[in-house]
């Protein structure tokens, strides 16, 4: 019986005060300037939470509205940017983006270009003393060659070399002197699977000491293709090796996943990155020959 | 990669580098443009440098076969120079002269840029070589000015959602420490 008591007081507080506040009509008319611009806030609430579904490509964008550039005109832009920096450190740089799962296969291995970019590399070659593998490394100008007496300095702590391969007949001596420890975590350890494992040293301390590496990040290549003094001419000559390079390895993984090219970029060390045409002069272009001098 | 927006906007951007003061054609006289100034602003290098960044890439854009040489030393006290070669015999030929005739004597100007803003650094070197400004179209203009509009707006746009990002941030973190406090007491 205690209930209808218990209702009726705030029955009575529904009623509207006798003194209600004025509401500040006008204050409400004049919204903020932070309410005006950023409105996003107000949305309706979502009916029901769509799960969205992650994206299993990388996200790709139509390239027809972007602003595009032949060779020559990315690389006159380029070189004013560069304008009185050191031209052995400035280097141009290709990016090349593809179209493809986030899971497939990267796209790794290493070229020879036709100019070589930098010529300082420090090789260490893994072969029998007094080997014909030994004589090819050196006449190709590897730094180090040799076998125990590369085992004893690595052990003790002296790595002075940037690259190492390995005659495939001393993989076992390699393997046996337990180095994977040292040469592991600097990346610098011998494997097949890196093609750092070889028969024929020759060749590969070749490639190597005019070479250049690549592998596929996050959908991007990405990898320096001139010094800054290259001439157009020799910059098409590079790019073209190196997308036919890239070519040849999509071509190589096309069977297990469809990879596509999508965007190349021309940047280099202080400039923004130009997406080229595939052109190398435009319709406007100023002769190239223009860009063939010293910076 | 930089995303494609941002990209696009750099590359909208690079008007700058084809108008404004320092597009210019040099004569065909000159051969070479030297600077020479600390690596350091102490001293009144502070132009020199500001000269290098923002007017020499537009020089050098305009005028692609003259080479721009820059030697930057650590005194303050040192030189702040601005170097111009200009070949003896004033050549009739166009201006895609082979860039293979690098001057080798000594500077036929040396202007001391000392002190001095990058502004009248770049008077000077028209003054010394009588280079040929190059006009801006009013459509550049209005470019340009659409650029200005938009970059005001956007550090107006960025202070507006840092504020809310630091209030949210604020709030939270009162809301954690009354959170801890009651895990506490209990």
């Amino acid at each position: 019986m205690a209930r209808p008591r218990h209702l009726l007081a705030p029955l009575s507080r529904i009623a509207p005060p006798s003194i209600s506040l004025p509401r500040p009509e006008t204050a409400r008319l004049a919204p903020s300037a932070f309410q005006s611009i950023r409105c996003a806030a107000t949305n309706s609430a979502p009916k029901e939470k769509k799960k969205k579904k992650a994206r299993n490509t990388y996200l790709n964008y139509d390239l027809r509205k972007a602003d595009q550039f032949a060779l020559v005109d990315a690389m006159q832009y380029i070189r004013a940017f560069e304008v009185g920096r050191n031209p052995s450190s400035s280097k141009y740089e290709m990016h090349v983006r593809f179209q493809c799962l986030k899971n497939s296969p990267v796209i790794r291995n290493r070229l020879r270009l036709p100019h070589p970019v930098k010529t300082d590399l420090r090789i260490c070659v893994i072969a029998a003393p007094g080997s014909k593998a030994e004589a090819e490394a050196r006449a190709e100008g590897a730094t180090l060659v040799g076998e125990e007496s590369i085992f004893q300095q690595i052990s003790e702590g002296t790595v002075e070399f940037d690259r190492c391969i390995c005659h495939i007949d001393s993989l076992q001596k390699l393997n046996k002197s337990g180095l994977a420890r040292k040469l592991g975590p600097k990346g610098l350890m011998p494997s097949t699977k890196m093609g750092t494992v070889v028969t024929n040293v020759g060749s590969t301390v070749r490639d190597m000491v005019g070479g250049s590496e690549y592998r596929e990040r996050a959908g991007v290549v990405r990898m320096a293709v001139g010094q800054l003094g290259f001439t157009p001419e020799e910059m098409q000559r590079n790019i073209k090796a190196f997308m036919d390079a890239i070519k040849k390895d999509m071509a190589r993984i096309s069977s297990r996943t469809v990879k596509e090219l999508h965007e190349v970029v021309l940047s280099s060390t202080n400039s923004p990155g130009f997406t080229l045409t595939g052109e190398f002069r435009g319709e406007h272009s100023i002769s190239p020959k223009e860009l063939s001098g010293p910076l | 990669m930089v995303n494609i927006v941002k990209r696009m906007r750099v590359l909208r951007e690079l008007l700058w580098i084809r108008t404004g003061p320092g597009a210019l054609l040099l004569p065909n006289d000159v051969t070479k443009i030297g600077m020479e100034f600390s690596a350091r602003i102490e001293g009144g290098h502070r132009g020199a440098r500001k000269f290098w960044r923002e007017m020499l890439p537009k020089i050098k854009y305009r005028n692609p076969t003259i080479p721009i040489e820059i030697s930057r030393h650590k005194e303050p006290d040192g030189p702040s120079l601005l170097h111009i070669f200009t070949s003896t015999v004033p050549s009739t030929k166009p201006p895609t002269h082979l860039p293979t005739l690098t001057p080798s004597g000594p500077p036929t100007h040396s202007i001391d840029v000392k002190s001095l803003s990058e502004s009248a650094i770049l008077e000077k070197l028209i003054e010394a070589t009588g280079a040929k400004a190059i006009e801006t179209t009013p459509e550049q203009q209005q470019q340009m000015e659409e650029i200005k509009e938009f970059k005001e707006r956007s550090e107006k746009d960025r202070e507006m959602v840092r504020e809310k990002l630091m209030k949210e941030r604020r709030e939270q973190a009162l809301l954690k420490m009354a959170r801890g406090d009651a895990a506490a007491s209990s």
